[in-house]
């Protein structure tokens, strides 16, 4: 079996302690932030080096043994599911900060470390790296970098693929290679745009260099209440319509704020309809004359009461509310599931509309936490298991996100398509589409063992049937029927 | 000697010409794609049959200033979307000093200028794209929505592939509110002390749009909220005064930029170079400037965008040998602090895929691979690219 001739190799050039083969110890790995689907790994190794890495998925090259990478496993989709006849190379113990270049702003990692130690590493300098998911205290720069990891404030500020600037890769056949690098411009196809998001399809990073951004002058932040996610809804168009672009900005709905006040406490409005949390950040003056517009149109949209945030404490306190939503819902409900849709900022107040009929309808509670400013919606279906309703709400989930596509939106804004969202791709892309990626796929695993199954519809997890008709481009133009 | 035949010119107006073009009927003619042709000299000569001309490929096809997004044929002159744009108060942030070229020219060079300090480059703006490839498949990757993670992002593949990959006929991007005011302050500084300010600007809290320098004058673009901007322009001059160097408010901020932008550009006849460094390597790629450009006997000028550590040479004097020894001694120089060095324009004798590309990128492989699989049969501009790509 090919798995067991991967296992003979390696002995031979990793440390003992780098290999698990124990069942028990395997278990460890059967899945990531996706629970509902384990699989135990047929082996899974820890390399500490690049080297080790690339022997690692040579051997497994040679022997046709699928493999997948994984981080620190806070994945929301299944991107690090492990392969059952495959290995798992898990890159925790590759955890060193290995350059800082403070005048240039530039720091280089190994995928292990997480996205909260690389600010930790350059605080002192009033430098912070940008990207911020939810997950950022664990999750690491790795998965980050297969994800393409967004986070509240990368409306301003971009997302993963704008901070990352190089990369060492092990290509899907065994090969060690730079992409991209400190120096801007490199030569050549921009193959670091086209990893960065690709969800470990296409290699495995074994080491970035980041761009770090100098700490804002000032920030302020405000939450305001409103009767309704609808109103709140509107202040955002205004805020956003008046070309105003804020560090960041969520909301949370009724069910959303009291599950995180539950969990956080810092004295949020239980009562309230909904809440934006709106941030604006940069030059003290810049800040102020936003700042004051920003309160000028949540007024303007009905705001029944507004609190600005006195001090840095307060601040802290507000995004940690925020950030907590997600493992607060556990307060309201046994089981949930997350959705990630994105829609065109305009459709905010029609697709949660849609949502909350979708809700009734079906009696499922749908807790609604997002980033607003970018159209991101995080609806959380909460439901029980121990009632038989897991696949029922699951069904509510996939209606959501199909509203969102329906509304010109994407299935997925930063928590990726890994396994769970595959057999969605068709409802965003036609077969010519997908058969194109596919192309740049193989121009990179040619051998189709990187990571299989994620991303992109198979008939073994989508079944055989063809996915919903979507129009080609040629036929959305008016110029062809169906080729 | 047989004359060169002039290449057969096709020039789709719609998405269905453009396939029937880029499939030419199976005759497997080599092509390039061609917009306004203001960057057609950029990467190696290839000798195509045919060429795809964008220049009816154009409108835009969608505007949502709500949403900040708008979808735009590829053959559109930058100019003319800015000023559809431009009546929403809203601009697509990117600056390239080519005011002719199109926006899918744009793209496929992924040019940019000064104002790539903030905004970045098409590669962070564009957030869909249709490609149509040599055999004829049209595929779009990203969507309408500036947060998107479904699928391979092709768009970054695109952008900057000069052609070779495939024709874009259509981008859908992001925009941005054209500020409210803008400053242009210079000051007279060597490239030494040039670095040191800029460095410093970039430690601190100031957030410039673009920082220029040129013929030892540095300028610093602010923009903004009136507010804002006349604070940090107080902060930019206290921060000059502290480097010894006088700053002063340009009255005429756009000749100031022109300038630059001309600095960047060349006119044709001349040879652009352009090298990468980081920020704090201004010093080490100015100085070897100057001593190659002597030493080759070549003429020319520096113009640097400081704070991105990319660096124009615009040769303006000398042959093509002297100015093939100074591309030489140049990159193997800005190599020596871990830089690059690629060639724009160009003599025509200049020809060669080292001597304007440099030596093969680590990942040349699999940028080969990639090639082949979307453009199979080498058809578009064969030989234009990085490694003879």
């Amino acid at each position: 079996m090919g798995v067991e001739a991967v296992r003979a190799e390696l002995v031979r050039t990793l440390p003992d302690d780098a290999i698990v083969t124990h069942p028990a110890q395997l278990r460890t790995y059967e899945c990531d932030g996706l629970t509902g689907h384990p699989v135990v790994p047929a082996l899974a190794v820890l390399p500490a080096t690049a080297e080790q890495v690339a022997a690692v998925v040579r051997s497994c090259h040679r022997h046709g043994v699928p493999f997948v990478a994984r981080g620190a496993g806070t994945g929301l989709s299944g991107g690090a599911q492990p392969h059952a006849d495959g290995v798992l190379i898990v890159l925790a113990r590759m955890r060193r900060i290995l350059d800082i270049d403070v005048a240039n702003q530039r720091v280089v990692v190994e995928p292990g470390v997480t996205n909260a130690e690389i600010t930790r590493a350059v605080a002192a300098h009033h430098l912070y790296y940008a990207p911020d998911p939810s997950s950022q205290i664990v999750c690491t720069i790795g998965g980050n970098v297969a994800e393409n990891a967004g986070g509240v404030h990368c409306l301003k500020y971009g997302f993963t693929t704008n901070h990352v600037l190089g990369l060492q890769l092990v290509t899907p056949t065994g090969a060690i290679v730079e992409v991209g690098g400190p120096v801007a411009d490199t030569p050549g196809y921009d193959l670091r745009g086209v990893l960065v998001g690709s969800e470990g399809t296409l290699g495995i990073v074994t080491r970035i260099t980041v761009r770090v951004c100098r700490t804002p002058q000032t920030a302020k932040t405000l939450v305001a209440y409103f009767d309704s996610p609808a109103h709140a809804g509107e202040a955002v168009a205004a805020i956003t319509g008046e070309g105003i672009i804020p560090a960041g900005v969520e909301m949370m709905d009724n069910l959303a704020i009291r599950a995180s006040e539950a969990d956080a406490q810092v004295g949020l409005d239980i009562d309230a309809g909904a809440a934006l949390l709106v941030e604006a950040d940069g030059p003290a003056a810049e800040v102020d004359a936003e700042f004051d517009r920003v309160l000028a149109l949540c007024r303007d949209a009905g705001a029944t009461h507004i609190r600005v945030a006195a001090d840095a404490t307060e601040r802290a306190q507000l995004w940690k509310a925020r950030k907590a939503a997600f493992a607060a819902m556990g307060r309201l409900s046994p089981d949930y599931f997350v959705q990630d849709g994105v829609i065109p900022r305009t459709k905010l107040g029609e697709v949660l509309g849609r949502v909350a009929a979708l809700s009734e309808e079906t009696g499922f509670r749908v807790a609604n936490v997002f980033h607003a400013g970018d159209g991101n919606l995080h609806p959380l279906v909460l439901y029980d298991a121990s009632k038989g309703e897991s696949e029922a709400a699951g069904k509510v989930a996939v209606r959501i996100v199909n509203m969102c596509v329906e509304a010109g939106g994407s299935i997925t804004g930063e928590h990726g398509v890994g396994t769970d969202k595959a057999c969605s791709m068709p409802k965003m892309f036609s077969e010519e589409d997908l058969a194109v990626m596919q192309r740049l796929r193989h121009a990179l695993d040619p051998a189709g063992l990187c990571n299989p199954g994620k991303v992109f519809p198979t008939p073994r997890l989508c079944g055989e049937r063809p996915g919903p008709y979507r129009p080609h481009p040629l036929e959305a133009a008016g110029l062809a029927e169906r080729l | 000697m047989i004359a060169a035949v002039a290449p057969e010119t096709l020039r789709p107006t719609d998405l269905a010409e453009a396939r029937d073009a880029m499939v030419d009927a199976g005759r497997g003619r080599s092509l390039v794609i061609r917009g306004a042709g203001t960057k057609a000299t950029w990467g190696a000569p290839s000798k195509p049959a045919l060429v795809v001309d964008t220049t009816a490929l154009t409108g835009v096809v969608a505007h949502d200033p709500a949403d900040a997004t708008a979808t735009v044929r590829a053959g559109t002159p930058l100019a003319e979307l800015q000023g559809h744009l431009a009546e929403a108060g809203q601009w697509l942030a990117v600056d390239p000093p080519h005011p002719d070229a199109t926006v899918g020219g744009t793209f496929a060079a992924n040019d940019s200028g000064p104002r790539r300090q903030r905004y970045g480059t098409l590669r962070d703006l564009v957030i869909g794209v249709t490609l149509v490839t040599s055999d004829g498949a049209v595929a779009r990757s990203g969507g309408n929505v500036i947060k998107n993670v479904a699928g391979y992002d092709l768009a970054k593949l695109l952008c900057g592939s000069l052609g070779t990959l495939g024709l874009v006929t259509e981008v859908t991007v992001r925009l941005h509110p054209l500020p409210q005011v803008r400053r242009t302050v210079t000051a007279d500084v060597d490239a030494d002390a040039a670095t040191a300010v800029v460095l410093d600007l970039l430690a601190s809290p100031l957030v410039i749009s673009a920082v220029d320098w040129h013929a030892n004058t540095l300028a610093v673009w602010l923009e903004g909220r009136p507010a804002g901007v006349a604070d940090q322009t107080r902060a930019l001059h206290e921060l000059l005064t502290r480097h010894g160097a006088a700053g002063a408010e340009a009255d005429d901020g756009d000749a100031v930029w022109d300038a630059m932008a001309a600095g960047h550009a060349g006119e044709d006849g001349d040879t652009v170079v352009r090298a990468a460094t980081l920020p704090s390597d201004l010093p080490a790629a100015a100085s070897a400037f100057q001593r190659c450009l002597t030493e080759a006997g070549a003429e020319g000028t520096l113009t640097s965008h400081v704070g991105l550590g990319l660096h124009t040479a615009r040769l303006t004097g000398g042959d093509a040998d002297s100015q093939g020894r100074f591309i030489a001694a140049w990159r193997s120089a800005v190599a020596a602090v871990g830089g690059h060095v690629v060639v724009r324009r160009r003599l025509p004798q200049l020809a060669d895929t080292a001597t304007i590309w440099g030596p093969d990128p680590s990942a040349v492989a699999l940028m080969r691979s990639v090639k082949a699989q979307l453009d199979p049969d080498r058809r578009c501009a064969p030989g234009r690219y990085v490694g003879g790509i």
